[in-house]
């Protein structure tokens, strides 16, 4: 059932703009779809492998340089494809909600 | 204060304690693992380290400090997150990582044992590895170097091949643990690996640990060997030691050499002989004993008292032989001549059996009044009871008269004491007709010590008689004799004639005539 929907958080969260691995699972983590950071990290490769995402590197103040990701105009894409697919499954529960 | 390591992790040189390594390293190892079926495994596992090794930036900065410890690196696992935390959200994410061949933490890899190892843990790396126990490994291993010897070659290609587990993770994955935290930390305590080393130094240590290895396994089997043959000498030497003094009566006192002894020495010199054979048997069970169960040396004290005690004993072990050996110094003899009744033909035997005179019943503590005229078989047999002590010589004699002389020879501390020992000397011969029935050995007194006394017999006969020996006196006796001269019809006698050159062989000395 979860299959997927992480992946779209994933996506819609990228979507707003450029942003570092560690900020996703901030925000993955308090809206519990994710407890540690190593599944996300497979995710991302595999989305970006998908040609959804791409990434640059940026250099930090303490450390070594950071990925930052971003949704590629294929990912883009999906991601307004994802859109309508929720927005169908959301039409979808909440009329059967509403009816019983 | 804890060892620290150096590491490059993510492109930055971290600080970190050696337990915290161990345990970022197994990690490492296990999410390597996890993501090794996955075609971006390298990528992950780069993103993952980079990660980490920001962490630990981070770490450092907030908390001021320089070196990562272990609390630092579980704090970091926590936050990543364990294999098994990767695979239940994956199975809630259709588990598209999952390995599909056996389940991860049973993952075993080939390493040298060298904790357990006999030589160099090649047979316990095996045990491991294919589940077995240990021994059966090593007995077939055995068994292949007894057939031939291929075994040693094998042993040696699977040592030079097989790498040494050296970290703990290596270990872990040698005995197929989890290798999880959990699995780390059942060995977490144990000590760390010396350092790596070349094959040929690590070949030098085995010969070296195998003195202290197999090599103490075989000394521990001789050494238990030793004590149990020593414990046997020293139980058979105190029976022997209780014997001796009497206390069963096994009437050994009266056989030689325990009948050299004086009495009055006995019970002092056996005691002491026991001191100085018992305690070499005693040391040598202590040293063995601290071979065999690798106990402490033996208390300086113990084996100083045991040095005082086998002196102690060693003294008057000496004092009395040496006394002993003095009553041997002097030498003494007299002749005792008796007349034969003339007869042209002697027959010489022994006879086994013998009359007793009430003396020589008295002597051997036999009830006279039972035992007179009753024949009694002497037990000459036994070989310790004496030496030889008698002989008889066959000589010409110049004036026609038949004799036999008896000389009792004895010995003594000076001339007095060894004539009295000779006089002590019974010995006796019966003539019958012409049968001359010997007593094959001397006769002492009970409580009479052996001296050396013998008897030596001479008798003299004229030229013309014939003396006919039986195959008991040729057993018991020693002399001059021609012993291989065999009567012609009688078997087991041997017939000698005397001649006016000496004795000879009757069919020498008449054989021309009779043909």
């Amino acid at each position: 059932m979860r299959k997927g929907i992480l992946e779209y958080c994933v996506l819609l969260i990228i979507s707003r703009g450029e942003i570092y691995a560690s900020d996703i699972i901030g925000e993955l983590k308090s809206a519990r779809l994710l407890v540690v950071e190593g599944t996300l990290y497979p995710l991302l490769t595999r989305l970006k492998n998908n040609g959804l995402l791409s990434y640059n590197w940026v250099e930090s103040t303490s450390g070594p340089p950071r990925k930052y990701y971003v949704l590629t105009p294929e990912g883009k894409a999906i991601l307004s494809q994802l859109d309508g697919t929720w927005q169908e499954l959301v039409y979808a529960i909440e009329n059967s909600k509403n009816k019983s | 204060m804890k060892k620290t390591l150096h590491i490059n992790i993510g492109n930055s040189i971290i600080l970190i304690e050696e337990d915290a390594y161990e345990m970022l390293t197994t990690y490492l190892i296990e999410v390597k693992q996890y993501f090794a079926k996955n075609a971006d495994d390298l990528e992950i596992v780069t993103d993952i380290e980079n990660r980490i090794a920001e962490m630990f930036g981070e770490m450092l900065v907030q908390q001021q400090k320089k070196v990562i410890s272990i609390a630092d690196v579980q704090s970091v696992i926590k936050q990543m997150g364990s294999v098994k935390d990767f695979e239940s959200s994956e199975e809630e994410n259709g588990g598209e990582y999952k390995k599909d061949n056996l389940p991860f933490s049973s993952v075993k890899k080939l390493y040298r044992d060298t904790d357990q190892a006999m030589i160099a843990g090649v047979c316990s790396g095996l045990a491991h590895y294919l589940d077995f126990d240990i021994r059966w490994i090593r007995l077939t291993a055995l068994f292949t170097v007894l057939i031939g010897g291929a075994g040693i070659l094998a042993y040696i290609i699977l040592w030079i091949m097989i790498p040494r587990a050296e970290t703990k993770t290596e270990k872990m994955y040698m005995k197929g643990q989890e290798t999880n935290l959990r699995g780390f930390a059942n060995i977490h305590l144990e000590p760390l690996m010396e350092q790596s080393k070349g094959f040929l130094a690590e070949f030098f240590d085995v010969i070296g640990n195998f003195a202290t290895g197999t090599g103490k396994a075989i000394f521990k089997v001789i050494a238990i060997g030793i004590i149990a043959a020593s414990s046997f000498f020293l139980i058979s030497l105190f029976i022997a030691m209780i014997a001796l003094l009497g206390i069963w009566d096994a009437d050994v006192a009266n056989y030689f050499p325990f009948s050299i002894v004086n009495d009055e020495y006995f019970t002092p010199l056996t005691v002491s002989a026991f001191v100085v054979g018992a305690i070499p048997l005693l040391a040598l069970i202590l040293f063995s004993a601290r071979v065999a169960f690798s106990k402490r040396e033996v208390n300086k004290t113990l084996s100083f008292v045991l040095l005082i005690v086998w002196l102690a004993g060693m003294a008057p072990l000496i004092i009395y032989i040496t006394k002993i050996s003095s009553e041997f110094k002097e030498g003494a003899e007299f002749s005792q001549v008796t007349e034969l009744k003339p007869y042209t033909t002697y027959t010489l035997t022994v006879d086994r059996t013998r009359f007793f005179s009430k003396q020589d019943s008295m002597s051997y503590s036999i009830d006279a009044e039972n035992y007179r005229g009753k024949k009694i078989l002497t037990d000459i047999d036994d070989e310790f009871k004496a030496p030889r002590d008698t002989r008889l010589w066959l000589e010409k004699s110049e004036n026609g008269k038949i004799s036999l002389t008896e000389n009792f020879r004895s010995r003594g501390r000076n001339f007095e004491t060894a004539l009295k020992n000779a006089q002590n000397i019974h010995y006796d011969f019966l003539q019958t007709d012409s049968v001359i029935n010997f007593n094959p050995m001397v006769q002492l007194e009970k409580n009479v010590r052996w001296r050396g006394q013998e008897v030596e017999l001479t008798l003299k006969i004229p030229v013309g008689t014939t003396v006919i020996i039986s195959e008991e006196f040729r057993r018991y006796m020693s002399g001059n004799i021609y012993w291989d001269c065999e009567h012609e019809d009688r078997k087991g006698f041997y017939e000698l004639l005397m001649t006016d050159d000496g004795i000879k062989c009757k069919y020498e000395a008449t054989g021309r005539k009779s043909e």
